[in-house]
């Protein structure tokens, strides 16, 4: 059995391999979204509800052009629409790379699965308190 | 017939899973975060009906729980965003951006109009007429008329004399 065949066979098993493969697949989406929309343009279909309502920039604005910018590789001009934007970026970039990578492990090395689960909860629970903890801070 | 049901209860947790994340993702972000209250509920909803489909047979439920608990987490993050909002609307003269620039807009052209325009107001009454006319044009005329009235009133002693 082919490692293909193996994938899609255990796709349909397991729900890990399930759970991963759809979170890389909306992450790419997220990136295409990014690279299709022109912060030229500025033809976003989102916009800053807090914004709106009190006419004042909230800490994730600008974080569109931001995405874009970064994919574009003008980081510079990413920095100045959101200085946050390259360390949400390199969130979902690392989670798409830890999906890829936790799934791979997963089907090859089947008598460490638990233990590949529980370091990639705590790897990505870090990893997303750390690059989302200016907006958690905002918030609350 | 059982299996089937074990089948539907793990890939409505699946799927509850999926959205939960999304959801929790989505909550945290200022902008976008009241959005995820429906993904939010969605979560919440299919988690449910797996669970009441799950508690029938054996199947298990930590999928379907966690999944419960991130939805339950992420909607409240979401539902939070709606007092953080109005925080910010209190903070920022009660009034949104858009109706404070409007009133100004209004004030300015109201004020505009007024100076550039001539107003005559004319009441008759058995007879008698009394005109009142103001406008930009007259007023430096009014002016001159003050200053030169102020200059011949400097020779005249307008003191009360002493008994």
């Amino acid at each position: 059995m082919s490692f293909t065949e193996h994938f899609f066979s255990a796709f349909r098993k397991e729900t890990y391999i399930t759970v991963n493969s759809s979170l890389a697949v909306i992450i790419l989406m997220i990136f295409v979204y990014f690279a299709a929309f022109s912060p030229a343009k500025n033809n976003y279909p989102v916009t800053c509800i807090h914004e709106k309502l009190t006419g004042e920039p909230c800490v994730s604005c600008g974080l569109s052009h931001s995405f874009s910018l970064i994919i574009k590789g003008r980081i510079t001009e990413a920095y100045k629409w959101n200085s946050y934007g390259m360390r949400i970026f390199l969130f979902f970039l690392g989670q798409l790379i830890f999906r890829v990578v936790f799934s791979y492990y997963y089907l090859a090395a089947q008598s460490i699965r638990k233990q590949l689960v529980i370091y990639d909860i705590t790897g990505s629970a870090f990893l997303f308190l750390l690059s989302f903890y200016p907006f958690i801070d905002y918030l609350f | 017939m059982e299996e089937n049901k074990k089948t539907s209860a793990h890939a409505i947790g699946t799927a509850a899973l999926i959205t939960g994340i999304i959801t929790f993702v989505l909550a945290v972000i200022p902008c976008v975060g009241i959005i995820a209250i429906i993904p939010g509920i969605i979560t919440i909803v299919l988690a449910v009906i797996g669970l009441t489909q799950a508690s029938g047979d054996n199947s298990p439920l930590a999928l379907l729980i966690s999944s419960l608990v991130i939805g339950i987490v992420a909607f409240l993050i979401s539902f939070s965003q709606i007092f953080v909002t109005t925080r910010l609307v209190r903070h920022t003269d009660k009034f949104p951006r858009e109706i404070r620039e409007a009133i100004k807009d209004i004030q300015d052209d109201v004020f505009k109009n007024l100076e550039e325009s001539k107003v005559n107001i004319r009441i008759e009454s058995n007879g008698e007429v009394v005109e009142i006319k103001a406008g930009t044009e007259d007023k430096e005329i009014k002016l001159k008329q003050l200053e030169e009235l102020e200059k011949s009133d400097k020779t005249k002693n307008d003191t009360v004399p002493d008994k």
